[in-house]
């Protein structure tokens, strides 16, 4: 027992020792005609990237990804047409090397880069964009990108004008379409073709292929995949047939493998990066301080990316509709409240943000007082109306509403009735349990009760959004990217429209004019116009406070320092030029 | 013995419809469906939301859900995951021999250690050798199992001397096919001995007290008087005749070769059957969990059939159909 003893610590250092050592050598391909050529900091080839995720891949299918897992990994390896730079929330080439917009803004050719091939060498032209656009619009194959390029309903029409150019034309003028396309990853045609035809296209590309043939997941992007272990790792490799270069005529990506650890929560992937086992990891404000102290034991620094995009915030159950029983959704005298604006600005006046911000989020975030984050640089309003914490002005409002403290310290309505209500969110999330705590000890100073109740997600969700039988609710919603991405919840018809969702006509004039402004910065491309529109529904939903923002956390990235190159985006993934990244020290 | 044989499968079908009625009735009453998290996202579309919901079936009631279900069933189709759009019988192959690895090798543990082990504690009673197995197979069935694989997990954690969790380094696959072999083996240490530890105490706990009964019987005095060496006393005589009420408990280890490990693959990060079903119960992901449902229940029944089959085989004094 005791040689075994020896044996083991001696096996682990033998195995430990097998990485790779040697340079790797990566199949040798002509550049393509219409190379990009980064102008970055030239690197050196080599290395391997580790980093871990949560979860697993659902899918490597773009039909079939619902998730943020699936699509990041198909984003590593099917490029699009068009790229939208988060760091300077620009639209780049990508697959299409320039596009001209007609003069009626809605016809978009676009020019395919020359020369480009799938990572089997077969050459990629329009008859794969087309084919793409196809595969998408076809009712067999119902999918989520669907939705997303079309206009109230109606598809977009896409013509193939030679090998090297399509054309794109939307039914009416469609604000987002460049960043729409953008995310668009496009399949290859000679492929999936057989597949489209017999009708399983959605089964092709899933889990278990990737495990047995990875080989046939064909990429244009920077990566390619080697291999698949479910519930293990995902190991891509670099793309031998990528379409970038560095200055010196180096094929881009430096690194020559890509693996990610398949872990089961985010806990266990903060902990791997902390232990030094990865070499990238997004930090949640709370993890900041402990993962820090072992910052020089691994050789790795935690950047403060800015604010989050992520919003959160508290509203009331505005909905006066009636269940099945007759029985309000809301008693009315409630309602009363809910529905006065001053009601609810006085709430917002009495919330401590700043105690919010040192207490549950260790002085890592911001107030919040409008429904973007200052992370969304190209659309956030900073001149909307703030509620700074003042309960004397909440009482002043109260007063005007016909509210008063009475002997017992317990604000009464002007019928009598004691100001109570129930604050519903979800028990997964601590730091939004803890800010729910937060609340009720500020509404206790101006005499309001409230009530909280931790539920799960889904009897939540069922809650807001099926039977309306609740009276306050606290959630987050990622905001950031174009402002298309938020008329489900600004416009009075929208399901995410939480204080009063899928309204026929819009309950209240403001309402009517968010629909009106929403429904304006859609059908224009100019973007200082789009800003103004979008500008007053972001001044609107201060002013009305139908949500009563809370703060907005800083989103952190952990990096080891060996990786040279980086470029961190403030939104979206942890490190935008995967493909420019390398380091000097190739062993991992 | 064919009638035997056939009552007992044809009883594993009123189970599995029981089990799988109450499986599903108790998820439709668990709160929010499938597509929860999908609608919780601000930018997809209601009628996207409509036609999953749709094509899932999801807007029926549960009961016309599962007949669909069990009419698929019948031929002989189990559905598809709605999280990974494949077949689950495909789905749960592919995790299957992970799990069935770790059974094979806690099982094989706990049976070369606590057969010999119960042997030698049995053979002097009160020894030092029973003295150090009892107490060590007390402690070990006092642990719970989910518990040591903590432990476990935190000790490979401060020492470095054990991979935390998985079944293979992150470079396997640019080893040679012997290293590849070695790496498993030692991925697999820690888990085997979590899951094994359990059952080499209970075995021990058996098999002692049926070695020491059957040292009473008058055969094993005839063996020793009539000069037979004590080993050959032990391990051929006694040891044969005391095996048998352990190949019942055969039948339940079988029976967990799938499903036993849940837990511990749950803790240690172990890529096996469990963390595919736990996730998918987690996800409401309903034809993943009835499947893994299915798999259990007809282990269970098959493992009991076949422990029953080994007793008769092995006592003859067992009969079974008239």
């Amino acid at each position: 027992m005791l040689r075994l003893c020896f044996l083991l610590p001696l096996l682990a250092t033998a195995l430990s020792s097998c990485t790779p050592k040697s340079k790797v050598a990566r199949e040798k391909h002509p550049l393509p005609a219409g190379v990009d050529t980064s102008k970055h900091e030239i690197g050196r080839q080599g290395g391997v990237f580790i980093d871990s995720t949560p979860g697993e891949p659902s899918t490597f299918n773009p039909l079939v990804s619902e998730d943020a897992t699936s699509s990041g990994f198909i984003g590593l390896f099917l490029d699009s047409l068009v790229h939208n730079n988060p760091v300077t929330q620009e639209v780049e080439p990508g697959l299409a090397t320039r596009w001209e917009i007609a003069a009626d803004n809605k016809t978009f050719t676009f020019h395919l880069r020359p020369g480009v091939c799938w990572s089997d060498g077969h050459p990629f032209t329009a008859d794969d964009v087309v084919f793409t656009f196809q595969a998408i619009y076809d009712p067999r194959f119902p999918n989520r990108a669907a939705f997303d390029l079309s206009v109230d309903g109606k598809k977009f029409t896409i013509e193939k004008i030679d090998d090297l150019t399509v054309r794109l034309t939307t039914p009416e003028i469609y604000a987002p379409f460049l960043e729409t396309v953008g995310g668009v990853g496009l399949l290859p045609k000679h492929e999936l073709e057989s597949a489209f035809r017999d009708g399983s296209l959605l089964k092709a590309w899933n889990v278990s292929i990737a495990q047995k043939e990875p080989r046939r997941l064909l990429a244009t992007g920077p990566f390619r995949l080697r291999s698949y272990q479910p519930a293990e790792r995902i190991v891509f490799e670099a793309n031998p047939h990528f379409w970038r270069a560095d200055t010196q005529g180096v094929r881009l990506p430096y690194v020559d493998y890509l693996v990610t650890k398949l872990v089961k929560d985010a806990n266990a992937s903060t902990l791997a990066f902390a232990t030094g086992q990865t070499d990238a990891e997004g930090l949640s404000p709370d993890n900041v301080a402990w993962i820090d102290q072992y910052a020089t034991r691994y050789g790795f620094s935690v950047f403060n990316r800015g604010p989050s995009p992520n919003t959160g915030f508290i509203w009331f159950n505005q909905n006066p509709g009636k269940d099945a029983s007759g029985k309000p959704f809301v008693p009315p005298h409630k309602l009363a409240w809910f529905t006065d604006r001053r009601f609810r600005q006085a709430i917002s006046h009495g919330i401590d943000r700043e105690g919010l911000v040192r207490g549950v989020l260790f002085g890592r975030g911001q107030p919040l007082w409008g429904p973007e984050t200052p992370a969304n640089k190209k659309w956030y309003n900073p001149n909307v109306t703030q509620y700074p914490f003042n309960p004397a002005r909440s009482m002043e409002l109260l007063t005007q509403s016909g509210f008063s403290l009475g002997p017992d310290q317990k604000l009464r309505d002007r019928l009598g009735n004691i100001v109570e209500f129930t604050l519903n969110t979800n028990q997964e999330n601590q730091l939004r349990a803890n800010m729910a705590t937060a609340f009720k000890e500020n509404m206790r100073d101006l005499g309001i009760t409230v009530n909280l109740s931790f539920l799960d997600f889904g009897t939540l969700v069922g809650k807001i959004q099926d039977s309306y039988d609740y009276e306050a609710g606290m959630l987050g919603l990622t905001g950031g990217g174009d402002p298309a991405g938020g008329i489900s919840v600004f416009s009075s018809k929208g399901r995410l429209h939480q204080w009063h969702p899928n309204q026929k006509i819009p309950a209240t004039p403001w309402e009517a004019r968010i629909d009106q402004l929403m429904s304006d910065q859609l059908h224009t491309l100019d973007y200082p116009t789009r800003k103004k529109y979008f500008d007053e529904v972001q001044k609107i939903m201060s002013d009305e406070t139908p949500y009563i923002y809370l703060v907005t956390a800083n989103a952190y990235v952990g990096l080891k320092d060996r990786w040279k190159n980086i470029r961190i985006p403030p939104l979206g993934s942890l490190v935008w030029n995967l493909d420019e990244l390398w380091t000097p020290l190739i062993t991992p | 013995m064919t009638l035997f044989i056939l009552r007992r499968l044809l009883a594993l079908l009123p189970m599995l419809f029981a089990v799988t009625l109450l499986v599903f009735a108790l998820m439709s009453l668990a709160p929010g469906d499938f597509l929860t998290p999908v609608k919780a996202q601000r930018d997809i579309n209601p009628a996207l939301i409509a036609e999953l919901q749709k094509s899932f079936g999801l807007d029926r009631p549960w009961y016309e859900q599962y007949a669909l279900w069990l009419g698929n069933v019948l031929h002989l189709d189990f559905g598809y995951s709605w999280t990974y759009k494949v077949p689950v019988a495909q789905l749960i192959a592919q995790r299957a021999p992970a799990t069935l690895l770790l059974s094979l090798t806690s099982l094989l543990l706990a049976w070369t250690l606590a057969i010999p082990l119960a042997v030698l504690a049995a053979a002097r009673p009160g020894g030092w050798i029973d003295r150090i197995t009892s107490a060590a197979a007390y402690f070990a069935l006092a642990i719970p199992e989910f518990f040591l694989a903590l432990l476990a997990v935190w000790m490979a954690a401060r020492t470095g001397w054990f991979p935390i969790g998985g079944l293979t380094s992150l470079d396997h696959d640019f080893l040679s096919p012997s290293s590849q072999l070695l790496d498993i083996a030692y991925h697999l240490i820690l888990p085997t001995l979590v899951l094994g530890l359990g059952g080499v105490a209970g075995t021990l706990r058996v098999l002692r007290a049926n070695v020491l009964d059957v040292l009473q019987a008058e055969y094993v005095t005839a063996a020793r008087a009539k000069g037979l060496p004590e080993k050959v006393v032990l391990f051929r005589h006694v040891l044969r005749n005391a095996l048998n009420p352990l190949l019942s408990t055969i039948g339940y280890a079988f029976a967990g070769l799938l499903s036993g490990s849940l837990l511990v693959e749950n803790v240690m990060n172990y890529p096996g059957l469990g963390r595919l079903v736990y996730e998918a119960f987690i996800r409401e992901d309903q034809f993943v969990v009835l499947g893994s449902v299915v798999v259990g229940c007809s282990l269970l029944i098959i493992g009991n059939l076949l422990s029953d089959l080994a007793l008769a085989w092995s006592d003859p004094r067992v009969r079974y159909g008239r």
